[in-house]
Order: C-alpha cells, then structure tokens, then sequence
C-alpha cells in the first residue's frame, strides 16, 4: 500500500522516529516529565518547601548552645535525616497522588497513548520525572545545604563519606514513595486510595514501628531514616542494616512491575 | 419509504467486504468486534471496512458504542471479541505501529494545560519525528495556519475555548501527516462557524489520508463522507456509500402529476418490472413512488406510458433521493423495532 506517510517521507526533511516496541516515546515524555518540574514553579516550591523544612529544623538544632557538641551532631543528623525520610515520603504521596489518576481522569493519558508510546513508557516516565524533580530539590540541595550550615555551626566536622552515604539511604526511601505512589495511581480510579494508603502506611510506621516486633519492622522501609542516621553517625543500630535496605530496594522493584502491569491492562 | 430503506439495509450491510481482486486494501477491517462491560454488550460483533482515500462517517446515537468502537481500534481499550486490523496490522497485537500511522482527535480533546498550543505540538511530533528542528518548527507552523490557530499559538491551553481547544485537536491529530485520521464527534461541540471550519478542514485534508469519523450531525455526514456507517445499540445497522443510502433503493422512481389518479395508476400497472406503488396527495397534485426491477427499462417507459395516458399531466419525475435523516431514523427505528 503507498501511503501518504511514505510519501512525506519522501519529500519532507523530517526524520523519522524508530518506534521501539517497549520504550517507544520515553524520551519525549521523560523530557515532558522534566519539563513539568523545571520549566513551572514546581521546582522552586518544593525547594523551598524542603529548606524550610528540613533546613530550617536543623538550623534551629544547629543553633542550640546548651548540648554537648558530639550530642549536637547526633541531633541535627538525626534530626535531618530521620525527619526528612518521613516528612518527603508524606509530601511525595501529596505531591504525586494525582500523577497516573489525574491523568486517567482528565483524559490526557488516553491522548498521550493515542501516539506512539508504549505504556511502559508512560509508567517510567514518570517515574523518572518524579525521581529526578525530589531527589534534587528534596534530598540533593537540602543535603548539601545541611553540609554547608554544618561545617560553620557544628563543634564537630561530619565524615562527608558517611554522609553521603546515609544520603544515599535516603534517597532510596524516597525513590520508594515515589514508586508506590505511581503504582498506587495505576491501581486504583481515584486520588482518595492513593493517598490514603500512601500516607497511611508512612504514618503507621512512624507510630507503630517500636511497637511491632522487630522482624516485621525490619522488612519495612520504616527504618531507613535510622539506617541512614547510623551510616552517618557510624552508630551500630540494633538490627542489620542491610535488611531494610534489600528489602526496600526489592519492594521498589516489585512495585515498579506490578505498575507497568497494571498499567498494560488499563483501559481508557 | 421504510420499505424501501429496509430493503437497502440488506442489499448494503452484508458483511465486511473482503480484500479482493483489483481493489485497494482497506484501512480498517474489522470482522465480530465485541466489546463487553460487565454484562453491558457495548458492543456486538460489529463488521466494519474503511476504504482507503474516503471520508467515512460513523452514525450513531449517543451510547450507540461508537466511542467504545474507536477505543479497541485505536488500542486503548481491548476487545472481548473478533477483531480488527488497521494497514493489515492486528489492533492489539500491532498497536503501538498502527499508532505510528494514525492521527487520533477524541470526543473532548483534553492537552497539558501548562502547555501552549505551540508546544502542545511540539510535543506530539517528537512522537513521530526526531529532528531537525527546523523542519520540526515548520511543520508546527504550517499545523498552527492550516486550523487558524497561529495568533493564539503561544498562549497557555489554560485559557483556550472549547472550539479552540477543538481545533487545536485537529492540529496535533494530523501533524504526523497520518495514513488515517480517526475523529470523533469532531463538530460536536462547536457553533456552526466552528463546525464549518472543521468540515472545511476535512475536506482539505481527504486528499492525504483516509478520514473515519463519529458524529450525530446528519448535515455533517451528508455533506462531506463518502461512505457511511450506521451503529445502534452495539450493532452495525447499515454501512454503505452515502450516496447509494441516500438513493435508498436505486430503483425507485418519484412522479408527480395532476390529473386521473386511476388512469396513471392503471398505465404503471401494466409494466412486469413494477414491484411496488404508492401515491399521496402532494399540493394538489399526486405524488406516485414506483420501485422496480429493471431500471433501465423504467428510465425509458415508465414515464412515457403515463404521458401517453389522457387526463394526466407530469409535472415532475425522477429517481427518488433519501435525506439522511429519514434514512438514518428509518434504519435505527427498524433495527430496534
């Protein structure tokens, strides 16, 4: 059949996309994704949400003259790390509950998958954006913030190595929140399940952690904050700090599949 | 006249037609579409073929599934049953390269609101086209001009009109310059400037691509498709040329004349290929439908043995012509009755 697409391609300068069968137009929407954050005011919102937050509490920290330096170090390390791994998990859940729904409920979902774009795509894309946009403004910026303020308020000097590596703790609860809510969003029609579940289960961990038995806690991402706090302050916490992180990193996993399955079988 | 209609439902609507010998392979080809909802038949097994190059409009009342229809054609929704391919290309299994070849407008166009209209298409053609970004920018540019959005181009969607956000619509559905434009309810939602503007825009574009669209404006289907698909409650009622719908049956003849009704009656009567006559009064003359079997012997003696007949004087003849409503509601209201 000649077809008028073959024949433009003839005559036009345009050059076509290789459409892949399951990474067809990632691209595009990784940068649309991206462009959301950083071509709006999101960025600079959530920024400032996070500074305040989190840097603003540990300023105040910082700036307590009656502890004993090695316990003022232990305080706004903990205090930043432990308060940020609850507090960004509660506003990605917020921020992100209407990303996938949203979408579906608008109708701009079954537009973008009128185009050649696979629903994997569409999943890791907003993925991505949502891991890119918090991870910067969230754990990034505020992290580096946190190093500077120490280094001219803390008695003590911090081991950036370690730091950086509770970071990296951090940044893996934060990649969870962000996973389960987009899975979350494939799952269900509405925000109300969303984020009802998303912030049930941050908040329920922060209540209920010391009270459950420790084997059922260890398995969560409720402990991450002190994994990440005892990276820092090289304290040996009373369980096996690898735990919680395996078993975070496979719920990651397990949830960014079950999203793209379940998003394979939506219907628009 | 419903008879006439029925009659044409069955020669018309006999199945899709199979590619054959010397003709173009269709677009779409649809065999036993089924879509079911719980124990809502949305669908029932409907046969479709879209012809390349045509305008085909998609009739139907509203929650007739003509929606639910283009859905499972497009891949955003799957069939429960039969199936369909679009280029020869299954709509399941090939979607995402059926895709690549379609431009989609759907009933309430909805775009990313933090988006303006220019980037709204840049962002559809990086779908298609990687570069370079000067012929990219004219493409965009040319798609702005062709819908008479150029002015407002680079204002949020935010702010845009229902009309504007229709044509805007049109735009980002044909910027991959598609092999078939699938529309639905294009016009639905625009005053009739707006509707007259997308139907001129169709008719531009039926030259590049093969347009299938749904709507319920009657005038709409009349004035610019080719074929015309008629769905009702799930079902394929009717799929057939406009115009051989619009003739009704082919071999009916209108005549109108004064004079003895008897005797006129009497003259037409003598024919073998006569099958049918009806007369009604019509401004004080009389309106006679004659339906036959042979159509060329009708063209040459019907009307002379009439004006051959004393007391009668024909004041007009020709071949019945259906308005689409009356064949739309007649089909409809036979398929349900």
């Amino acid at each position: 059949m000649t077809t008028t697409a073959t024949a433009v391609a003839v005559k036009s300068p345009l050059l076509p996309v290789h459409t892949s069968r399951w990474r067809g137009g990632l691209g595009n929407l990784v940068r649309k994704e991206l462009g959301q954050w950083w071509a709006t005011r999101m960025w600079w919102v959530q920024l400032l949400v996070w500074l305040v937050l989190l840097n603003g509490t540990t300023t105040m920290v910082m700036l307590d003259s009656g502890m004993a330096p090695d316990a003022l170090v232990q305080e706004a390390v903990q205090t930043f790390l432990l308060v940020g791994a609850t507090a960004i998990g509660i506003g990605v859940v917020l921020t992100i509950q209407g990303a996938v729904v949203g979408e579906k409920e608008l109708g701009t979902a079954a537009w973008v998958m009128s185009k050649p774009v696979s629903r994997t795509s569409f999943v890791l894309a907003k993925l991505i954006g949502h891991s890119v946009g918090f991870f910067v403004t969230a754990v990034l910026i505020p992290s580096i913030v946190f190093v500077v303020e120490a280094r001219f308020l803390l008695p003590v000097q911090l081991d950036y190595g370690r730091f950086a590596l509770a970071v990296a703790v951090l940044t893996l609860s934060v990649l969870f929140y962000v996973v389960l809510t987009i899975a979350l969003g494939c799952a269900f029609k509405g925000r109300g399940p969303v984020a009802g579940i998303g912030i049930g289960l941050i908040l329920v961990g922060q209540f209920f952690k010391g009270m459950l038995p420790l084997p059922l806690v260890l398995f969560t991402p409720w402990l991450l904050g002190d994994t990440a706090s005892s990276f820092a302050l090289a304290s040996r916490p009373d369980f096996n700090r690898m735990i919680p992180i395996t078993a975070t990193a496979v719920a990651t996993l397990v949830f960014i599949f079950l999203a793209m399955w379940r998003f394979r079988r939506e219907e628009f | 006249m419903e008879s006439v209609v029925k009659t044409k439902v069955v020669q018309s609507h006999t199945g899709p037609e199979a590619p054959g010998e010397g003709v173009l392979d269709p677009v779409i080809h649809a065999v036993g579409l089924t879509k079911t909802f719980g124990h809502v038949d949305a669908l029932q097994g409907i046969d479709l073929t879209v012809p390349q190059n045509s305008i085909v409009g998609f009739l139907g009342p509203n929650g007739a599934g003509k929606t639910t229809a283009i859905k499972l054609l497009l891949g955003l929704s799957r069939p429960t049953g039969g199936k369909a391919t679009l280029f020869g290309m299954d709509s399941v299994r090939d979607s995402l390269a059926i895709r690549a070849r379609v431009g989609y407008l759907a009933q309430d166009p909805r775009f990313y609101t933090h988006l303006t209209a220019r980037e709204t298409l840049r962002f559809t053609a990086r779908f298609f086209y990687r570069g370079p970004a000067g012929a990219i920018r004219a493409r965009i540019d040319e798609t702005l001009e062709l819908v008479g959005l150029e002015d407002k181009a680079d204002r949020p969607i935010k702010g845009f009109s229902g009309g504007e956000r229709q044509r805007l619509g049109i735009a980002q559905a044909q910027i991959n310059y598609p092999d078939l434009l699938i529309l639905d309810e294009p016009a639905a939602a625009l005053d009739p400037v707006g509707r007259r503007d997308v139907l001129d825009v169709m008719e531009r574009l039926r030259a590049y691509t093969t347009i299938f669209y749904s709507t319920h404006i009657l005038d709409d289907v009349e004035r610019v498709s080719d074929h015309v698909a008629i769905l009702d409650h799930g079902a394929m009622v009717a799929s057939a040329p406009t115009a051989t719908l619009l003739d009704g049956d082919s071999a009916t003849y209108e005549l109108t004349f004064r004079g003895n009704e008897q005797a006129a009656l009497r003259a037409v009567r003598t024919h073998a290929w006569v099958s049918d006559i009806t007369t009604a009064p019509q401004n004080g003359a009389i309106a006679m439908t004659v339906s036959v079997t042979d159509e060329r012997a009708a063209e040459s003696e019907l009307l002379r043995s009439v004006l051959a007949t004393d007391d009668v004087v024909v004041t007009a003849f020709g071949r019945k012509h259906f308005n689409l409503e009356d064949v739309f509601l007649q089909l409809v209201k036979g398929h349900r009755g």
